[in-house]
């Protein structure tokens, strides 16, 4: 019973592994998306994700920077047409570049810091996967002959006289 | 001779393509001004304005088209803004008769201190004033003094972020100009 748990319990240990792994993938990605209520909500979220362009590390949301205010004021003008979150976050780009969004864009090289945790467990799975395939389907290693097979007197004595016969009848 | 196996050759491919990776975002990385990010606007149309001028009219970007432009963004109490005006100045009557036009953002300041400011520090070319910041907001303003600069087409050719260069602004303007009349 013991060795029966011990051969499966790393196979367990991979199934426990990627359940947990796809549990926590469907946590965070459907984590904060639930849409905002209001306008200002809206204004707020939007702000919240961009860097104030003459403050550092302080989000257009909570800066008090004239600069910033003004951004406030012109993501409440285009919420309020009716632009999306994307157009809005888009034009601010299109001015400062993608530094001034505060979470890193999922393309281009700074998309590596989306993908690349993936990627690593993924990989990480694989080679896990194959090693315990190795390692569970090892096939027991043969007994070598000098080592493990006892003979008695009498088996060695007829091993030794069919030797001397084959030694008698070899040609020279 | 030894034998290298396959398997031995490909970990140390991937050893050396990893470090190379880390060496390059390394060396591209730190050979960048991080407070000065490149602006995506080089390359691309001026963002038009229509504004003000501290002395009444309107100002419309888009009127200078065919001509190379220089907006400065500044403002009276940016101290870095008082030490490049001589360049600016310098520049203004070196080439306003040459197809250039200068032209000032008064950007996050006063009406009476800008007009004083003009006032004493000689400025003759056109100055606007952005009391919303939307034409900095338009540029990707981060702080003053900030020029760019535009071609005769209408293209930010360039974005000088501190104080211009009285030599190296003349530079750029020549040879803008002898582009457009090739």
């Amino acid at each position: 019973m013991t060795g029966r748990l011990r051969a499966a319990s790393p196979g367990l240990l991979v199934i426990l592994a990627l359940v947990s792994c796809v549990v926590t993938l469907i946590i965070v990605g459907t984590r904060g998306r639930t849409a905002p209520v209001g306008e200002a909500e809206r204004v707020q979220q939007i702000a919240a994700g961009l860097h104030c362009p003459v403050c550092k590390d302080l989000s257009v949301a909570d800066s008090p920077a004239p600069l910033a205010q003004q951004m406030r004021q012109e993501i409440a003008e285009k919420v309020h047409a009716g632009e999306s979150a994307d157009q809005i976050r888009a034009g601010f780009v299109a001015a400062y570049g993608e530094s001034v969004l505060m979470t890193p864009p999922k393309h281009g090289l700074a998309g590596a810091a989306y993908h690349l945790p993936l990627i690593v467990m993924v990989l990480g799975l694989l080679v896990s996967f194959l090693l315990l395939r190795r390692w569970l389907h090892k096939p027991q290693s043969e007994p070598l002959a000098g080592d493990s097979v006892s003979l008695s007197a009498s088996q060695r004595r007829a091993v030794d006289v069919a030797i001397a016969r084959l030694r008698e009848e070899e040609p020279g | 001779m030894r034998r290298i196996g396959l398997r031995r050759i490909v970990l140390l491919a991937t050893v050396v393509a990893a470090v190379l990776a880390v060496v390059i975002l390394l060396a591209t990385g730190l050979g960048r001004d991080p407070s000065a990010p490149a602006s995506p606007l080089v390359g691309r149309a001026a963002p038009g304005f229509t504004l003000a001028q501290l002395d009444g009219p309107q100002f419309t970007l888009s009127t200078l088209r065919g001509q190379v432009v220089v907006i400065n963004f500044w403002a009276s109490w940016c101290a870095e803004c008082h030490t490049e005006q001589s360049a600016l100045n310098g520049t203004w009557q070196q080439f306003r008769d040459s197809g250039v036009v200068v032209v000032g953002v008064n950007f996050q300041d006063t009406s009476t201190d800008a007009r004083d400011y003009v006032r004493t520090a000689g400025v003759s070319y056109p100055v606007v004033e952005d009391s919303d910041s939307r034409a900095a907001l338009a540029y990707g303003v981060r702080g003053i003094p900030e020029t760019f600069i535009v071609d005769r087409s209408g293209r930010i050719v360039d974005r000088v972020i501190g104080p211009v260069d009285a030599a190296k602004l003349a530079g750029q303007i020549n040879s803008l100009l002898s582009a457009g009349s090739r």
